[in-house]
């Protein structure tokens, strides 16, 4: 399977490699190698894998269940130590940041958000500043002004005062969207931004996410579980499996039949988009019936 | 330029906080566990009064406040400074200790019946101490005998959960097992030495303030002038605990390094307590509770927390030498009776 992805010509030169060289990337991962569990029981999921993540680009990283998406994300944010290999900030090992210099340049939204009792929307956009904050300097105007923007860019400041366990999924899902805002870093990871949402809530969150990257020149990187919507609203896709990346680039230039097989064993076509021009995949059949289907 | 109106958004406080400045230094204050603080004291001055003036000798709340201070009959004085207040002092100190103790565990934890009673502390700090008290083994003191076995038996609960984990029902299961081995341990130590040795140490085995012993107390005075400013030091980490590992990272939170501090504290604290006061580990449960609802689940209530745990301990200590006058019923068979029910509630009632 490895060297059908060396023989194919977009997986290796795609525009976004290009780009890569072009521009320097603030965040890099350079043949990072990332497991878990001591000894025999030691599971190395990410094996010595190297990405560059565009800046000022919604960056999508697709692949199927188990592929290390999650833990590419928690290497990314310093979450996690290397076993080999190394998280580039700035051109430096992530791990010689301090735990706060980091906060101030990458903001993590995690899958599993815990909602305490009691705490409203404002309260916790406020946890957004605490990177910039000290046991005697706590507050300042600046935080008030930085939480108040972040509320209006994710559209939060008419719950302000409402708890966050009285809230919708959607509703709460933006509000931890604006607490990472007010962390005012240049990098947003966000694990699974819309996994509990309706379609609603989805796009509403995809198009909050898209709007922070190509309006404010965030750099983006979100693990997406649907690959459709991954398409639609990111403008570089990287392909996981098995803990390495097998395509990258460009949706309408990555995402083919080929690859889709690769990573979830099932088959489509693609068709672009009538409005937006990204691929749209139909016909999604599982690999094993077409087989023996062709072979009758 | 244009001077900003005083309700200017930027320059008001947050919705439900206290913001104090001068210069560069600041302090952004939640109003509700500020204000719970506030009643909560207001009721343990009341509580006190009361307790240095009800006994078998009843006496005026200024006859009373006087003979604190040493005015008056020289019989009043000495019932009161004595015998009242020392023990009064020993209430508020041990139920301040007891129930910041268990905060701090229930935050680190991020479960409410993560006390350090339920998870076994009290009970390897009771083992050590009564062994200390009875003979066995090496003879130290007993606050120090109880700090090892507090520590003990942390490390066994933390060593056989491999760690805290999520939600910290590894922890507290592990915990509970601790406990009853230890339990098991005071019990078998107490049948094996001679009736009067075993009675000498009956107050640590059920909890009381009657046998203090005064080193045990200034020891506690310490840690709980060392460990409030501490604890309140760490507040900021620990509101960041109440979300996720992952959350408090990504906010810049040295997340084991607030963890490890917040369990040391919380075992020494609980440990100084049972030094003093015997098992009395409801307060745990019951003082957090008393603060968390108080202050309307807002942050984490340390400071309401210590003060509902010294006004819980006070009243219990109150009831238990006047309900049955001239009986006594030690403080922890009192908090049991209160605290057991309360218990039974916090798991039976439905979850939000």
């Amino acid at each position: 399977m490895s060297a059908e992805t060396m023989l194919d010509p977009r997986a290796m030169n795609s525009p976004a490699d290009r780009h890569a060289a072009a521009t320097t990337d603030t965040l890099r991962a350079n043949e990072l190698s990332l497991g878990y569990g001591a000894r025999q029981r030691h599971v190395t999921v990410i094996d010595s894998l190297t990405l560059g993540l565009p800046d000022g680009k919604v960056t999508a990283i697709v692949g199927p269940n188990g592929c290390g998406k999650s833990t590419l994300l928690a290497g990314l944010a310093r979450l996690q130590l290397p076993e080999s290999g190394a998280v580039l900030l700035e051109g430096k090992d992530i791990h010689a940041y301090k735990r706060r210099e980091v906060a101030q340049r990458i903001a993590l939204l995690p899958q599993e958000t815990h909602s305490p009792e009691g705490v409203t929307v404002h309260e916790l956009v406020r946890f957004g500043r605490q990177p910039y904050q000290g046991a005697l300097s706590q507050w300042s105007e600046e935080d008030q002004r930085l939480v108040a923007e972040a509320m209006a860019a994710a559209d939060i400041e008419s719950l302000a005062d409402r708890e966050l366990a009285s809230m919708s999924g959607g509703q709460r899902q933006r509000a931890w969207i604006a607490m990472a805002l007010a962390q005012q870093t240049p990098l947003l990871l966000l694990d699974e931004p819309t996994s509990a949402l309706d379609l609603g809530h989805q796009i509403e969150v995809f198009e909050l996410i898209q709007r922070l990257a190509h309006e404010e020149g965030k750099t983006i990187v979100m693990v997406v579980h649907d690959l459709a919507s991954a398409c639609r609203y990111a403008d570089h896709i990287v392909a996981m499996h098995a803990g390495h990346v097998i395509a990258e680039g460009a949706p309408a230039e990555v995402v083919t039949p080929e690859l889709v097989r690769k990573l979830y064993g099932v088959e489509c076509r693609l068709i672009p988009d009538p409005d937006t021009g990204t691929p749209l995949l139909i016909g999604v059949r599982r690999t094993s019936e077409r087989l023996s289907g062709s072979a009758t | 330029m244009s001077r900003p109106s005083p309700l200017d958004p930027l320059r008001s406080a947050p919705t439900g906080t206290l913001w104090w400045r001068h210069g560069k230094l600041s302090l952004l204050l939640l109003r509700a566990p500020l204000l719970a603080a506030g009643i909560l004291l207001l009721a343990l001055l009341m509580a006190s009064v009361a307790s240095l003036m009800l006994g078998s000798a009843g006496l005026g709340p200024w006859d009373a406040f006087k003979a604190a201070f040493g005015h008056g009959e020289f019989a009043t004085v000495f019932v009161v400074q004595e015998l009242r207040l020392p023990r009064l002092l020993a209430g508020i100190a041990t139920g301040a200790a007891f129930s910041l103790a268990g905060c701090l565990m229930q935050t680190l934890a991020g479960n409410r019946l993560a006390t350090p009673g339920i998870i076994g502390i009290d009970n390897g700090a009771t083992a050590f101490a009564v062994a200390s008290v009875v003979g066995m083994g090496i003879s130290l003191a007993p606050p120090v005998m109880a700090l090892s076995g507090a520590v003990i038996a942390t490390a066994l609960a933390f060593g056989l959960s491999g760690g805290i984990g999520t939600r910290g029902y590894r922890f507290l299961v592990a915990g509970i097992g601790v406990g009853a081995l230890f339990g098991a341990g005071t019990q078998l130590m107490l049948a094996r030495v001679s009736i009067d040795a075993a009675n000498s140490a009956y107050p640590w085995t059920v909890g009381s303030l009657n046998a203090r012993d005064a080193d045990s107390l200034t020891w506690l005075g310490l840690a709980l002038l060392i460990g409030v400013p501490i604890a309140l030091w760490l507040g900021r980490g620990l509101n960041t605990l109440r979300f996720t590992d992952r959350v408090a990272t990504g906010l810049g939170q040295p997340v084991s390094r607030v963890r490890l501090i917040t369990l040391w504290l919380s075992v020494v604290l609980t440990a100084a307590a049972v030094a003093v006061a015997g098992p009395v580990g409801m307060v745990a449960l019951v003082g957090p509770e008393i603060a968390r609802y108080l202050s309307r689940h807002k942050g984490v209530p340390l400071l309401a927390s210590a003060l509902a745990g010294a006004l819980v301990m006070v009243l219990a200590d109150l009831a238990g030498r006047t309900l049955l006058s001239p009986q006594e019923i030690p403080v922890g068979i009192v908090m049991a009776v209160v605290g057991s029910p309360y218990l039974l509630w916090i798991l039976l009632r439905s979850p939000r």
